[in-house]
């Protein structure tokens, strides 16, 4: 007696396969249209895992063969209300919460949040610290171009690059580390300056790093520049005008690329940047190559400042905190050994600050663009309002000006060339 | 891409003709002259109109003891004699709440007046002011930047929960995300936006706007809690003592 162990197939079981479209169940009124004219586009969804996103990034993209004539770009994945949390913490609370947005860049959005608040309550740090608030933040805009350098070289086929900007990022983590004992959610910054010393060995270690690195960046280009591979997906390829560019409200190397002058530093100096000679590079087509060109002597220039701030505050000697009864936290010292200082200490932190009624707006140059902070004050310890103006999700709604009409392939140059963290671009 | 010659990188790519260098020259050293690729004569143009009368439009206007010589806020005087609901100077920063109905109209002509020039949009947000007053309810605040004058100017307008006011889309593109993800938070509606739905949270979310300020930190739905009751007895070992269950 034989028996038959392997299951029937659909066909041998008698099902019905039918070619008619209508047999999956009623079409839509978009698809009957499209069917009846003939029509064929095809919707194509691309993440929210896509390697090329950079994170949690979905684009739905419309293609008619391989020319894309539709794209929305579909966010927040990564949403994790920091804005709220920031209205539901005191206000040395929130600073931390600022690491996590653009992660790649953490100094760079305690600057920007912290000079929101010293602004608000009139605090004013002192020169050194303004001084290492510019070292630092430089250091975290080189960190951020190398990790876009290397991703969107990735993206566009150029693998090495990745492990060789990675090589180089893990020395500016390790100043970072050297400095606060964390590599990636610093939190180094304070209203007031910085609590924590600088250590005896980091000038010296920020000096080695500047003398390494031209010649690694020179390398890099060297690799990429004349590469006619490199050329060719990124020379006009994702051309922003710059009358559009204004229009798009874009900022940073999306702006500066197509010609631009709008650099903060520059425009409206804040720490010390009036003091500090460097040059804001501008493009000339509004292509991908030239904002890659952009971000590269941008790099070069950073190298510079960086330079010339260690050379400036190298024999100051004055305190990297400012002294406010009121608004900067007390000094830790003697907080382990005397009663008055510690409970001083433990009601600043526990109780927080009141500063003034009113509001602020302002605006760092980040590594990505013009990253805000809008703070409200309703003379409450807790901010009002506290809004992040994040520079890429403001970049990543010209993706479909940018793509419409291109190619598919060139999507993830252009994803690339926006250079966006989606912790940023959701918060 | 081959029969090119290569170029170097020793900073960007060479002005193709003359007039782009001219254009990328005065760019670079003039302050007045932010657009690099505007013709030559437009950036003279512009010169002049800045040197005419600069007195009157110096710097030093736009943070005047008194708030009154903002320039920003005289041309709107002028331009809108009702519109103008109040003005308020913080920290260096001017705030010109202006009335909902000419939103769209005041953002225009800011960035279209040949001084002001406030031609770039910053910022698009809003603030719940539920706790603060009593009407209108929220804020509409727009932070603009202009571009040749280095300045910014903070415009609000006030709404009530349920009314809508006027999108600045038609003016800047780049409105278009900041007023979507406005109405995802505040669940303000924003007429003329081309595509009005959430930005951040997903299109289905019914749970109401989180930024809110009668929006719980922790959301509106329960969160289940997992392992309060015990549907099997505790096990204990035998290591305890106490026997098994």
């Amino acid at each position: 007696m034989t028996t038959n162990t392997t299951l029937p197939t659909p066909y041998e079981a008698g099902a019905v396969f039918s070619t008619d479209a209508t047999s999956m169940g009623p079409l839509t009124i978009e698809e009957d249209a499209a069917l009846q004219s003939g029509e064929r586009v095809m919707t194509l969804n691309m993440g929210p895992q896509h390697p090329s996103t950079h994170g949690v990034l979905r684009v739905v993209l419309k293609l008619d063969g391989e020319v894309i004539i539709d794209c929305d770009p579909v966010i927040g994945y990564l949403h994790r209300g920091t804005e709220k949390l920031g209205e539901h913490h005191r206000y040395a609370q929130v600073i931390p919460w600022t690491d996590r947005t653009d992660y790649v860049a953490a100094p760079m959005n305690n600057l920007g949040c912290v000079l929101a608040f010293e602004k608000l309550c009139g605090v004013t740090a002192p020169e050194r610290a303004q001084y290492w608030r510019v070292i630092m933040s430089e250091l975290a805009r080189l960190a951020s171009h190398l990790v876009w350098l290397g991703t969107h070289a990735l993206d566009i086929g150029a693998l090495s690059m990745s492990l060789y900007c990675f090589r180089e990022r893990e020395l500016i983590l390790d100043l970072f580390e050297t400095f606060v004992g964390a590599r990636l959610t610093t939190n180094m910054m304070e209203i007031g300056g910085f609590s924590r010393p600088i250590p005896e060995n980091l000038p010296g270690m920020v000096r080695d790093f500047l003398k390494i690195f031209p010649e690694r960046q020179q390398e890099y280009a060297d690799l990429l520049s004349a590469n006619p591979i490199w050329m060719a997906r990124t020379k006009g390829v994702g051309v922003i005008p710059a009358d559009v560019a204004i229009n798009y409200s874009l900022t940073g190397a999306c702006l500066r690329g197509s010609g631009v002058n709008y650099d903060i530093r520059k425009a409206m100096p804040y720490c010390v940047y009036d003091r500090l000679d460097f040059e804001v590079p501008l493009g000339q087509h509004g292509d991908t190559y030239d904002r890659y060109l952009v971000r590269m002597e941008e790099m070069r220039q950073t190298i510079k400042i960086i330079g010339q701030a260690l050379d400036q505050c190298e024999r100051m000697d004055t305190e990297l905190m400012a002294w406010d009864s009121e608004y900067v936290i007390p000094p830790h010292k003697g907080t382990m050994t005397t009663a008055e200082d510690m409970q001083r200490h433990f009601i600043w932190v526990i109780k927080g600050f009141s500063p003034p009624v009113g509001e602020v707006y302002v605006a760092v140059e980040g590594p990505k663009g013009e990253l805000g902070y809008y703070v409200v004050s309703d003379g409450s310890p807790l901010p009002y309002r506290f809004r992040i103006r994040a520079p890429d999700f403001v970049n990543l709604s010209s993706l479909p000006y940018m793509a419409n009409g291109s190619m598919l392939a060139d999507v993830v140059a252009l994803i690339g060339t926006i250079d966006i963290v989606l912790g940023s671009v959701d918060r | 891409m081959t029969d090119k010659p290569l170029e170097p990188d020793s900073g960007l790519t060479q002005p193709e003709t003359r007039e782009e260098s001219e254009a990328a020259s005065i760019a670079k050293e003039s302050p007045d002259a932010a657009v690099a690729s505007a013709p030559v004569s437009d950036v003279e143009g512009m010169k002049e109109v800045l040197l005419d009368d600069y007195t009157a439009w110096s710097r030093d206007h736009w943070f005047h003891d008194d708030i009154e010589m903002h320039p920003a806020l005289i041309a709107l005087r002028a331009a809108f004699p009702d519109a103008v609901v109040d003005a308020v100077r913080f920290r260096d920063e001017t705030t010109i709440h202006v009335a909902p109905g000419q939103w769209r109209a005041i953002c225009l002509f800011l960035k279209d007046h040949p001084r002001l020039r406030l031609n770039f949009l910053s910022d698009v947000t809003a603030v719940d002011m539920l706790r603060l007053r009593e009407n209108p309810r929220f804020d509409v605040v727009a932070h603009l930047y202009s571009l040749p004058n280095r300045v910014r100017l903070r415009l609000k307008t006030g709404v009530n929960d349920g009314e809508s006011v006027s999108s600045l889309v038609p003016i800047w593109n780049g409105a278009n995300w900041m007023e979507r993800e406005c109405y995802d938070m505040f669940g303000i509606i924003f007429e003329g936006h081309p595509n009005l739905k959430r930005m951040l949270l997903p299109d289905d979310w019914d749970e109401g706007h989180p930024l809110r300020k009668d929006y719980p930190l922790r959301g509106w739905s329960e969160f289940p809690v997992m392992n309060t009751e015990r549907t099997v007895g505790r096990v204990r070992t035998r290591w305890t003592g106490r026997g098994v269950s």
